[in-house]
């Protein structure tokens, strides 16, 4: 085996990479820094790196913030929200990528549903859950303001377009002729559908999966008008630091740095599957 | 029995194919045979129940098929472009048709191992498709059509994009499979002799309309019109447009172009009969291994000749000849030294040559007509 000769120049490379990754990740390393700052410390000039870690910032936000409950919502809304956007994201990107219904006039009026900002319609959003909250239907299925179901239907219909239009080309890109074989093979629409199709697509799936709960985890607008507590995200959590008394930088850096970590995680297991050309192989050519 | 009646596929205005009619005995191996778009995969994909016909219907053993989703049918194909599940290993791909029937997981793997065994992809059951060149995966895409049995057997050019020599191989090993499995076998092709070596019976089609549907051998040596005429056999039958005139008071044709110097080839009984009634747009057609040269006249090679190209296969020469305007090859001894522009002697007679009117055949060599000639 051939040793790797090493040479100024990619030391000179690694260097400089080394360098650009520090610029980035610093704000990042500030902000698990300051998490475990005690509260004197925070703003000093200038600043400390060497000091006595504490986790009294954590223990504010987890027990005089709520921030447990903020968490507990969002992973409900963002999961709950994701889940169907994935569910019905798929079973309309299937359709529009065989059967393309309304010559793709539909897929054209889809997307513009998002032609507008959010700002635009989270009145009438307001206004709908509102009036949703006071009747039998809307009580029933936990519609209405300050009701996590609220924001599950809300952050949905944001993301489906964005969904069906990004799943489109991966099932686009499954050749039709392995439905055909499957079926010949005995298997039924339904289930060719789950065992040939959903596989082959499932690098779509991830990354529209991971947009869409990064969209639902970071929102904040519509968190922020259409929740008061009960069912409170953590971005509006984390904003609810910025107090009459001052920012409360280390519990809210606390809070971010928590805030991170599942859609880290959620990320790192995601990134498996999205690889490209799942299809290699299938087809000729 | 697999039966088509009448069958059209439309795509728009485009006819894919016309009125179709087939008939499979159980058991049978039937080829179809054509150029590309003349409507073969579409007929197979009629066949399967992937698409719908517009006109006729399909049956299978007494039962109509139409509306017969593809997973009742009870058939299996292979993909001219495999179609293999890119996801799954080539294991599973052989087994999935088999634990659709949920087939104890012990059976599956006796069967999955004895197919790679035949096709030789042993070695590669743990690989995805991925990961296999085109001739494996070729032979995946026949194993797992090949794996579960079934009433019919559609197969898309299955052989095809393998090498030469395992593609000749292939196609023994495919005889034997289906004479063994005793499957009513559908198996599309470009190459005629896949199509002779394989078939019990051949369809040769053509824009969607059915030319002839026979035995190989009847294709070969009665072929219905000049399309099946010049489609079968290598190097493809050389045709002469002729007229017909008389030579002391008996009727013979004359090859057009050669009015100042008459070449005349002299027309057979049957032939004759035939020509009574109408003699527009003749035309003769001869196989290179049907005719012979001969450097010197003679009653038997009585058809002056060109050489314009002699190319060489080692054992013997395919030469091609020039008549008036017309090019005829001829598969002639190595070793007779021709030169081009040499004059050459050939035996167009009615024991040689196909005759045909409008397109369409009207008199074959016969076997008669040969054995009455020495041939």
């Amino acid at each position: 085996m051939e040793t790797p000769r090493i040479t100024v120049g990619m030391v000179l490379r690694h260097l400089l990479m080394l360098f650009i990754l520090l610029i980035f990740l610093f704000p990042i390393f500030w902000m698990v820094l300051t998490s475990f700052k005690p509260a004197e410390e925070v703003l000093t000039r200038p600043p400390t790196f060497i000091f006595q870690p504490t986790l009294d910032n954590y223990r504010y936000a987890f027990e005089d913030a709520d921030f447990s409950l903020f968490i507990r919502n969002t992973i409900v809304i963002a999961g709950l929200s994701t889940l169907l956007v994935v569910v019905f994201g798929s079973l309309a990107s299937y359709s529009f990528a065989r059967y393309n219904p309304g010559d793709g006039h539909i897929m054209f009026f889809i997307l513009t549903t998002r032609m507008m900002p959010g700002i635009a319609v989270v009145m009438p959003f307001f206004l709908i859950f509102r009036d949703l909250g006071k009747t039998p239907f809307g009580q029933a299925l936990g519609l209405g303001l300050d009701q996590v179901g609220s924001l599950v239907v809300a952050y949905t219909v944001f993301n489906l377009p964005f969904a069906i239009w990004l799943m489109f080309s991966f099932f686009q890109d499954i050749p039709t002729e392995l439905e055909h074989s499957a079926r010949l093979d005995g298997y039924s629409r339904l289930q060719v559908f789950l065992r040939v199709v959903l596989p082959l697509a499932a690098p779509g799936i991830a990354v529209t999966a991971i947009f869409s709960l990064m969209f639902a985890w970071n929102e904040f607008l519509f968190g922020y008008i259409l929740t008061r507590d009960a069912a409170r995200t953590i971005t509006v959590g984390v904003s609810g630091f910025q107090t009459q008394q001052g920012i409360l930088w280390g519990p809210l850096a606390a809070a971010a740095v928590v805030c991170i970590l599942p859609m880290l995680a959620v990320a790192m297991f995601l990134q498996r599957y999205m690889v490209r050309g799942l299809t290699f192989g299938a087809v000729r050519g | 029995m697999l039966e088509l009646r009448s069958v059209t596929k439309r795509f728009g205005s485009k006819t894919a194919v016309h009125r179709l009619n087939l008939e499979c005995k159980p058991g049978e191996f039937v080829v179809i045979f054509g150029p590309a778009g003349a409507g073969k995969s579409t007929t197979l994909n009629l066949i399967a129940g992937i698409t719908d016909p517009t006109e006729g219907e399909i049956w299978l053993n007494g039962q109509p098929l139409n509306r017969v989703p593809p997973e009742h049918r009870n058939m299996t194909m292979v993909f001219e472009n495999y179609a293999l599940y890119s996801h799954l290993t080539v294991f599973d791909n052989l087994a999935f048709p088999l634990r659709a029937q949920r087939m104890p997981s012990a059976e599956i793997a006796r069967r999955v191992d004895e197919m790679a065994a035949i096709l030789q992809i042993g070695p590669f059951l743990k690989r995805r498709p991925g990961f296999l060149s085109g001739g494996q995966r070729q032979r995946v895409a026949l194993g797992r059509a090949l794996i579960r049995d079934a009433d019919v057997y559609l197969l898309d050019e299955p052989i095809s994009h393998l090498d030469a020599k395992l593609r000749h191989q292939m196609r023994g090993e495919l005889k034997a499979l289906c004479q063994r499995k005793q499957a009513t076998v559908i198996h599309v092709t470009h190459d005629y002799r896949e199509a002779m070596s394989l078939s019990h019976r051949m369809v040769v089609i053509d824009k969607g309309h059915l030319m002839q549907f026979d035995t190989p051998d009847a294709i070969y040596h009665t072929p219905a019109n000049e399309f099946v005429a010049s489609f079968v056999g290598e190097p493809p039958m050389s045709f002469i447009d002729v007229k017909l005139t008389t030579r002391d008071g008996a009727p013979c044709l004359l090859i057009t172009g050669t009015e100042a110097q008459p070449a005349i080839v002299s027309l057979g009984d049957a032939a004759t009969a035939a020509l009574a009634e109408n003699a527009n747009a003749l035309r003769i057609g001869v196989r290179a291994s049907d005719i012979s040269l001969s450097t010197t006249a003679s009653a038997s090679h009585g058809t002056r000749a060109e050489v314009y190209v002699v190319e060489t296969l080692g054992h013997r020469d395919i030469v091609t000849t020039q008549i008036g305007t017309h090019l005829v090859k001829v598969i002639a001894p190595s070793g007779l030294g021709l030169q081009v522009r040499d004059t050459v002697w050939l035996n167009i007679e009615p024991h040689t040559y196909h005759l045909f009117r409008d397109e369409q055949s009207i008199s074959h060599p016969t076997d008669e007509m040969r054995i009455a000639q020495g041939v």
